[in-house]
């Protein structure tokens, strides 16, 4: 009780706070508030790529509380020194999170090394300030294979960059991780550096793939100063089994008991209600001599 | 045959549906605007609430993304008997970790509608021997894969699933509590009377759920089958600031505690991993990892209530502490 | 023709039992029927608010209503067993208490399952035990061994009615029409003749057996019920002879206590002998024996093996129910030893006193089985609600066990309206026997 009652207070004591019109109070409450305006760009696995600003309020001193903004709308341009091209807006979600997906023949402005630059604007309101944050990033093409080399499943990473006439200019140095999906996460396998455009690593041979016997591998580059965030998967045939496929047997906790506990059950029970059958129609004989009896010196 | 292909597309993509929720669910949730935030939100009283702030520099509460919000997910007593195909959950809990923040209890309670005192995790301080300093033990249901619960029911109302998932449909139970006595891990506990949140019918119930509860029948730690077909943890491992608690697959030989996944065999090979009471032939599916090399000090855990610590008067180290003052 | 007039003379004799009911016994039902009432309030009190009106909660989840429940079974068991196996051995002196076992047998097994079901949560769901049936728990091996022992006792009883019932249709001159037709139809037209004597000797016969058996089975079901659990006090291979040796003894006890009332209330002193008090009290004393015997294995072992659980449970068992465990399982075992192994202290009180005993320590032990292996559990209790550590009954759980006390002497009050306490057609055998083997001793004796 002592538990819900105090949050019950504690919630009930916020609402009166924010809720109603008390100008003084959210005043006082922005001022204690760090703004967190982040902006990331991630290339997704299907070739499209995420835009995606969080948008949070931290509090300077209790690190645990952090105000998400709610609804608040960000819009995404693709801009060069020239120019600048909307790319499409969205608002935050409760966790003040808001993104956008760019096709994968979305065509970006970009300069002679094939960089282009991202901008992320949150236009402010009157309690809030306006912000804006910009990325440049290059567009990664990273590619994920499974080969069997000497008899071990290896992971292959490709990665380029197209320069602007088309040609692949493998990646010098980006750190990778490569890791596998799991049904609840995904587990890391690897930490490495892709050098002039590969990265190998060799699989543990014993770890099962998923419920259908295969294996989704991720390459991930993560946070890269020119190439943003790129993902990468591959699903393969996995050797190992998923060692699921129980048998269903009879057992004490299974539904259908052993065979044996049926087997007596029956012998006891057909042996003892015949005795009782057996006992009454006796008893139905007796009957029918008394009747009989009865009957008789009638006659 | 036909018509036999169609209804299982049709449960096909009902499953779809409740596995895919989560990621449904998020992208679609950004566009979700402010517009129904302050009408709707704030009619509805049930519900996890989460602070955010508006644009305008309000500071208000919203219902949390939870669980029960999905209708398509609700899944009804007789298919909660099957469980999630191919998978088998297990659980480890590293008790070198664990400081007796008590939120894996308190989000656990939130999530299953319970009282103060009705923890379906309970943390209890163990000694092992005269020698040995005691620890933090978090139990949930272990989940046993001979479990004696299931086996003594008279009426199949607690069951186990091909996932290894144990649960109790309160629709069926008769209250007999033979299942009571027979865990020997104490995990189960009853609905002695009825309760004002019984009469909550907001959601349908479902044994993945235990919500809402029921007179007169048991209740016990359900692993939040409700959470994993969306690909969301257990709440006790999603909210445990020291990541304590790990969670998975087995048969996938993998463990996550939301921040670090890892391989579930190497994690108990090479840290010791055990299962309480071995020899009682159980099986469990929560593993233990010693509580060597804590990373916190014991008395970490004493900052609680006072009711809290009332409870482990019995513990002789806590007894001493007493005695000297320190508590 | 003789056999005719002693008929006559038998339910001239016995009438008055069966119809007159004495001022005394009008009081007595009076106060038993307020008991029941009180425990109806009870009843309602708890269907209403839910369990919480008793003392369990959970950690302690069987309370008292499995003591009685255990209590009454056992009382039907040996109840079953001593009556099959007077019958079935043609026991002498099996006249003086066959019928008075019978009745315990039948009586306390109606009571008894009424408190399992006490203790159940929900009643509204009962009928769930035949829909979703699950063989693998040992509580539907209890439903269909209850109610398949319940038929068994109840046909078996009334095979061994059948005589009496055809002896006061005959004699029924002066009796009340409605009793003239029910023993009219229940004694289904048995007329004694060589043919259905042979014949119901031979059901009542096979009955006798299939009721010990029955017995054993149901009994040891219900000790099952414990030791089949993994708990530390309860996971006991010798649990279910130990029950079995329990339960006859507290069913002896409760038989001398009955003959001791019956006795003394129908003035029946000269079919119930000092002998069959002192032939009670010599069974007495050797399931004592067994009974002290097995205690002391059970206790003995877990005491000189001492695993922690064990141990855990033998130091609250020393401790919280220290005197407790004096009464059950010295006094309520030494005692009655004591008092019948001498000769000179047998005699009808001082065993009726010793069955006394008997009985009480007999519900402390099981007291003792149930209650302290629930509160001692592998991991300790941690909490601070002394109603979770501790368990104690409730004025409910106590108004429904004296109900149910209440409801047995009453039932068995009103069947002993119905039939003659001691078997008139058994007398009427036991003289012919007589006569016959005095015969045959003389013939004998002629050559
Ligand atoms: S821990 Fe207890 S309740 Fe959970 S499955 Fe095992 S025996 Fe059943
Ligand atoms: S209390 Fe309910 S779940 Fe437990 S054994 Fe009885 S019927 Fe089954």
């Amino acid at each position: 009780m002592k538990f819900n009652l105090s949050t019950y207070i504690i919630s009930f004591l916020l609402f009166g706070l924010f809720v109603a019109p008390n100008v003084m109070a959210q005043e006082i409450n922005l001022r204690d508030y760090r703004i967190r305006f982040r902006f990331k760009t991630i290339k997704q696995p299907d070739q499209s790529r995420m835009l995606e600003a969080s948008f949070i309020a931290a509090n300077k001193k209790d690190r645990k509380d952090r105000l998400p903004v709610y609804g608040a709308e960000i819009s995404f341009f693709n801009v060069s020194e020239e120019e600048k091209v909307a790319l499409g807006t969205a608002k935050t979600s409760k966790e003040g999170i808001a993104h956008i997906i760019l096709p994968k023949d979305q065509s970006y402005l970009t300069d002679k090394e094939g960089k282009f630059t991202l901008r992320a604007v949150f236009a402010g309101t009157d309690e809030m300030k306006r912000q804006e944050r910009e990325i440049s990033t290059k567009d990664v093409q990273l590619s994920v294979e499974l080969a069997e080399k000497d008899s071990v499943q290896t992971v292959q990473v490709n990665a380029h960059i197209l320069d602007s006439l088309g040609v692949a200019i493998p990646l010098e140095e980006a750190d990778v991780i490569v890791s596998v999906q799991g049904m609840l996460s995904r587990m890391v396998m690897d930490e490495g550096t892709i050098e002039d455009g590969t990265y190998e690593f060799k699989m543990p041979a014993d770890l099962p793939g998923d419920v259908d016997g295969n294996m989704t591998v991720f390459a991930i580059i993560e946070d890269h100063d020119d190439y943003g965030d790129v993902v990468q998967k591959k699903t393969v045939e996995w050797k190992v089994p998923n060692s699921s496929n129980q048998e269903d047997e009879n057992s004490l906790w299974s539904e259908v008991a052993p065979i044996w506990m049926y087997v007596v059950l029956t012998i006891l029970l057909v042996g003892i209600w015949g005795n009782f059958a057996y006992t009454i129609t006796n008893l139905f004989k007796i009957k029918k001599e008394g009747q009989k009896l009865k009957t008789e010196p009638m006659k | 045959m036909k018509d036999d292909k169609t209804t299982q597309n049709g449960t096909n993509r009902r499953k779809f549906l409740k596995m895919g929720l989560l990621s449904g669910a998020t992208t679609v949730a950004g566009a979700s605007l402010l517009a129904n935030l302050t009408s709707e939100e704030e009619l509805k009283a049930s519900g996890e609430k989460i602070r955010v702030l508006t644009p305008d520099g309000k500071m208000v509460e919203v219902d949390a993304e939870s669980i029960n919000n999905y209708p398509e997910a609700h899944i009804t007593p007789e298919e909660s008997r099957k469980g999630i195909p191919g998978r088998k959950f297990v659980m480890v809990i590293d008790l070198s970790k664990c400081k007796n923040a008590r939120t894996c209890v308190e989000s656990c309670q939130k999530a299953h509608h319970l009282d103060y005192n009705e923890e379906y995790m309970k943390i209890l301080l163990l000694q092992d021997h005269e020698e040995a300093d005691p620890y933090w033990f978090p139990k949930p249901c272990y989940h046993c894969d001979e479990p004696p619960c299931v086996t003594v029911c008279p009426t199949g109302a607690t069951f186990k699933r091909d996932d290894g998932i144990v649960l109790i449909d309160n629709e069926r139970c008769i209250g007999c509590k033979f299942c009571v006595t027979s865990c020997p891990y104490s995990v189960r506990q009853f609905h002695w009377s009825h309760k004002p949140k019984f009469d909550n019918t907001d959601l349908p119930y479902s044994p993945e759920t235990s919500v809402p509860g029921e007179v007169g029948t048991v209740m016990k730690c359900d692993f939040c089958p409700d959470m994993i077909r969306q690909g969301k943890l257990p709440h006790c491992v999603s909210s445990c600031p020291m990541g304590v608690i790990y969670f998975g697959d087995k048969n996938e030989d993998m463990v996550t505690n939301g921040e670090e996944t890892v391989r579930f065999s190497e994690l108990i090979n090479d840290r010791g991993g055990y299962r309480y009471l071995e020899h009682l032939g159980t099986k469990p599916n929560v593993y233990y990892l010693p509580p060597v090399d804590r990373q916190f000090p014991l008395e970490r855990g004493f900052d609680v209530d006072e009711e809290i610590i009332e409870r482990y008067k019995d513990v002789p180290y806590v007894q001493d502490m007493k005695e000297k003052g320190k508590i | 023709m003789d056999v005719t007039i002693r008929k006559k003379e038998l339910v001239k004799e016995f009438s008055p039992m069966l119809l007159k009911p004495s001022k005394w016994s009008k009081i007595w039902m009076a106060i038993l029927v307020a008991f029941i009432l009180y425990g109806l309030v009870a009843l309602v009190v708890q269907l209403t608010k839910g369990q919480v009106v008793t003392g369990m909660r959970d950690n302690v989840v069987w309370g008292i209503y499995t003591i009685n429940f255990i209590f009454f079974l056992c009382l039907s068991y040996s109840g079953a067993f001593a009556s099959g196996v007077l019958h079935f051995f043609n026991t002498p002196w099996k006249n003086a208490v066959s019928r008075i076992v019978e009745i315990i047998t039948v009586v306390s097994l109606i009571v008894g399952p009424i408190f399992i079901i006490l203790c159940m949560a929900r009643l509204d769901r009962l009928h769930y035990l035949f829909i979703y049936p699950r063989i693998q728990s040992p509580i539907t091996w209890d439903v269909i061994a209850i109610t398949t022992d319940l038929i068994g006792c109840l046909l078996y009883l009334y095979l061994t009615f059948i005589p009496d019932f055809a002896i006061l249709r005959d004699n029924s001159e002066g009796l009340p029409k409605w009793r003239k037709k029910l023993y009219t139809s229940l004694a289904i037209g048995y007329q004694d003749t060589p043919t259905q004597r042979r014949r119901l000797h031979k059901i009542t016969k096979i009955m006798s057996a299939m009721v010990i058996a029955l017995a054993i089975v149901t009994y040891s079901v219900l000790a099952w019920i414990f030791s089949l659990t993994l708990q530390p006090g309860w996971n006991s291979t010798i649990f279910a002879p130990y029950f079995i040796v329990a339960g006859l003894y507290s069913g002896i006890g409760v038989v001398i206590i009955a003959m001791y009332l019956i006795r003394k209330y129908f003035k029946l002193d000269h079919y119930i002998r000092k002998a069959h008090f002192l032939s009670a009290g010599v069974i007495l004393l050797i399931t004592a024996l067994l009974y002290g015997y097995f205690t002391f294995s059970e206790y003995f072992a877990r005491w000189f093996s001492h695993k922690t659980h064990d141990a855990n449970l033998l130091e609250t068992l020393f401790n919280d129910y220290f005197w407790m465990f004096i009464l059950a399982n010295y006094i309520g075992i030494l005692v009655p030893i004591a008092i019948v192994f001498f000769k000179k202290l047998r005699t009808i009180k001082t065993i009726t006193f010793a069955a006394v005993i008997a009985v009480v320590g007999l519900w402390f032990n099981r007291y003792l089985i149930v209650v302290p292996t629930q509160e001692t559990p592998y991991l300790p209790i941690q909490d601070t609600r002394p109603e979770f550590v501790h368990y104690s009954a409730t004025w409910v759980e106590w108004a429904l066990s004296f109900a149910g006390v209440a409801a047995f002497v009453l039932f068995f009050m009103l069947l002993m309206r119905l039939v003659p306490i001691i078997p008139m057609s058994g007398i009427i055998d036991y003289e012919k026997k007589g006569k016959v083997r005095r015969d045959g001793l003389t013939q004998q004796q002629q050559p």
